[in-house]
């Protein structure tokens, strides 16, 4: 029987364009799910009507102020009145990542054009990890973006950080923090690295990564979906405006 | 002691874990297809008290899993790998006992991202926990949910109904096929098979957003409640995840053709750090790394929860015992799970997805335990969960599948070359963040 040749360029050509169009529009509903949503206080927000309360302490006693580095997205307070969506269907304000008033202020000359990241997990569940590894998939392909990732410190400019700081690792992400070049950029990526998250309670838990080395910028989730982190990355490249557009 | 000395030829100790003072050792016969429950003393070998010392390890205390027997002879010397490497893209440590080229010995290093979930759990409600639990392990985090929560309701005697289990199996299903597509991808990636590597994980990211479309998040937190399901399937739903299940799992088969048609592909696999059949059994591996080497060992048949007994699901097994064989269980049990997904997605039950006021069960308080096995993606999950007078953990015991491949995959990896490393650690489908917990 004669066999197709398989030939994958074809394969691929047939797929066609399956990236996302993010930074230059707002990504879709499929590229950040509802679930990576911040919650927001409603005017019918009761917090004594939710029975357990916030797990991690994201949402302070009087129920109006929802802090971002804690929140793991568990979505419990949607019985205390509130809501993931600003039903617009508009996904602008997924997208959360934040500076630190270290970031300098001339960090797109420098990193603009090109950035080499590098990951480090210090305690994470693996989603995380696995959430920045999906930005070299085809669906958000990082290296148009001219953003790549490497795998020494020695050759890196950004170093991601995901995970809960654990005791045995303190050491190893300092360490690994010196061995960069200056000038450099950390992301403190998803809320285990934050603030601990849902584990901040833990015995594996020391402290949260900002404590450890210096961060730049952070992107809350649990995980942040891949588009959220590539905001991160542009964010901390200096490559995005206050508005979130592209520079 | 039943017929114990049969253990590691027929029978595999799984899991020993303490409960109500008591030692308890769970052991899984093969040949019957049974799980037993033995009071211990057992006698333990000296790798499996590694293991089960690691167990009540402190965060920050490093659990070396060294196999007995040291490595000696003209310029060997110790090769430490981790636990900062894009390779291994979590952090987890080997040494790699060598002399050059060839691995002699691999001594898996553990604990690095332990953050203590057992012991963070107690005292708190089950739904609380139930926080924790799905976090043990991001890409198995509906196996977890699904094996504490069941474990609770069984202790408490909650009558679960049946839409809710059969959404939770299909979770399961989903998990499946999103961490076999990683392997085959990550495989891809160390035969430098880019093209190849980009379309598994291009297929995989479909499945991811099918999760969070359908469950409301991509890796599946958040699915589970003690006593049902967050969020239940609606009809049309249902139609439509049965229609991208079916193209999902087309363009996998089509996919794997491809793979297959590359022999440069199939050379790096084939004999590539094998694992005979006997030491599968004694040193207590599981799941897909196992059945590619004989073992007919799958939860979801040996232990089957509710849908899996009513649905067609074949033990897939290969006995190559080598990266390939463990490979293409992987491969068939992505297709037999689209398979399974259509027939859990079209005789589900519509009996609601929370159950009603619990009942108590008086003995399970206490002193008793219960105790629930799931077949995550890796292989078979125990959990042991104890709770106390006022219905909080009172224990907790996990065994994940991790924990027990790793002395499997070093054993794999003696006598290979440091290039079969990759290809060895992506098909045992290993995770540091499952192990370590």
């Amino acid at each position: 029987m004669w066999d197709m040749p398989k030939i994958w360029v074809f394969r691929g050509l047939k797929k066609g364009i399956l990236t996302t169009a993010y930074p230059k529009s707002q990504p879709t509903s499929e590229e950040v799910p509802t679930a990576s949503l911040p919650p927001r206080p409603t005017d019918a927000v009761d917090w004594s009507a939710g029975e357990r309360g916030c797990p991690t302490g994201a949402i302070d006693s009087g129920g109006k102020r929802v802090d971002l580095g804690r929140c793991v997205y568990c979505r419990l307070c949607s019985s205390a009145g509130f809501t993931f969506d600003d039903g617009s269907g508009s996904r602008a304000g997924a997208l959360q990542a934040g500076l630190t008033g270290r970031h300098a202020a001339g960090a797109r000359r420098i990193f603009g054009r090109s950035l080499h990241v590098m990951m480090i997990d210090v305690g994470s569940c693996n989603a995380c990890n696995l959430e920045v590894l999906n930005l070299s998939n085809p669906y958000y392909d990082l290296s148009r973006l001219g953003i790549a990732f490497t795998n020494s410190p020695k050759h890196a400019d950004a170093l991601i950080v995901v995970g809960a700081l654990n005791p045995a690792m303190v050491d190893a992400l300092k360490m690994t923090y010196e061995s960069m070049p200056e000038p450099k950029l950390v992301l403190s990526v998803g809320a285990c690295a934050i603030s601990g998250g849902i584990f901040r309670s833990a015995e594996g838990f020391v402290s949260p990564v900002g404590d450890a080395i210096p961060v730049d910028v952070v992107v809350p989730g649990c995980p942040p979906s891949p588009v959220q982190i590539l905001e991160g990355l542009l964010l901390a490249a200096g490559r995005l405006k206050e508005t979130g557009a592209m520079r | 002691m039943r017929n114990l000395e049969r253990l590691g030829e027929k029978m595999q100790l799984s899991s020993v874990f303490q409960a109500g003072g008591l030692n308890y050792a769970l052991i899984s016969d093969t040949e019957t297809n049974k799980t037993i429950i033995s009071e211990l003393p057992l006698t333990l070998s000296e790798e499996f008290g590694a293991l089960l010392r690691g167990s009540g390890a402190k965060p920050g205390s490093p659990l070396v899993l060294e196999a007995s027997g040291r490595v000696e002879g003209y310029g060997v010397f110790e090769f430490p790998y981790g636990p900062v490497s894009w390779g291994v893209p979590e952090a987890g440590a080997f040494s790699l006992m060598t002399y050059g080229e060839r691995v002699l010995k691999v001594v898996p290093r553990l604990n690095f991202k332990k953050r203590g979930i057992e012991r963070a759990v107690l005292g708190r409600t089950p739904e609380d926990a139930l926080l924790f639990v799905e976090r043990s392990a991001g890409n198995f985090s509906a196996a977890y949910s699904t094996c504490f929560a069941a474990a609770v309701e069984d202790s408490l005697g909650l009558e679960v109904p049946s839409e809710a289990r059969w959404t939770r199996a299909v979770a399961l299903e989903l998990e499946r096929i999103h961490n076999h597509l990683y392997v085959f991808g990550r495989l891809a990636e160390a035969a430098s098979q880019n093209i190849a590597a980009t379309q598994a994980h291009a297929l995989r990211e479909r499945v991811l957003r099918l999760n969070s479309r359908h469950f409301g998040h991509r890796y599946l937190f958040g699915i589970n409640s003690i006593g049902g399901v967050s969020r239940g399937l609606p009809k049309d739903e249902r139609r439509t995840l049965t229609t991208e299940v079916r193209l999902i799992g087309r363009e996998f088969s089509e996919l794997v053709q491809y793979f297959l048609s590359s022999r440069i592909f199939l050379d790096r696999l084939q004999g590539t750090a094998k694992l005979t059949r006997k030491d599968a059994l004694g040193l207590g591996t599981v799941g897909p790394s196992a059945r590619g080497s004989g073992v007919q060992w799958d939860d979801r048949l040996t232990f089957p929860l509710e849908p899996y007994e009513d649905i067609y699901v074949n033990l897939e097994t290969e006995d190559g015992e080598d990266t390939m064989a463990r490979t293409m269980v992987r491969v068939k049990e992505v297709e037999s799970s689209t398979i399974a997904l259509r027939e859990l997605l079209d005789r589900m039950p519509s009996d609601g997805t929370k159950s009603g006021p619990h009942r108590r069960r008086a003995d399970s308080l206490g002193a008793g335990f219960s105790f629930c096995r799931v077949e995550s993606p890796s292989g078979d999950l125990i959990q042991a969960v104890q709770l106390d007078g006022g219905g909080r953990v009172g224990s907790l015991h996990v065994r994940p599948p991790s924990l027990v491949n790793w002395l499997p995959f070093a054993r794999s990896l003696e006598g290979t070359v440091f290039t079969d490393f990759q290809f060895a650690f992506e098909s045992f489908g290993l995770s540091f963040a499952d192990s370590d917990r």
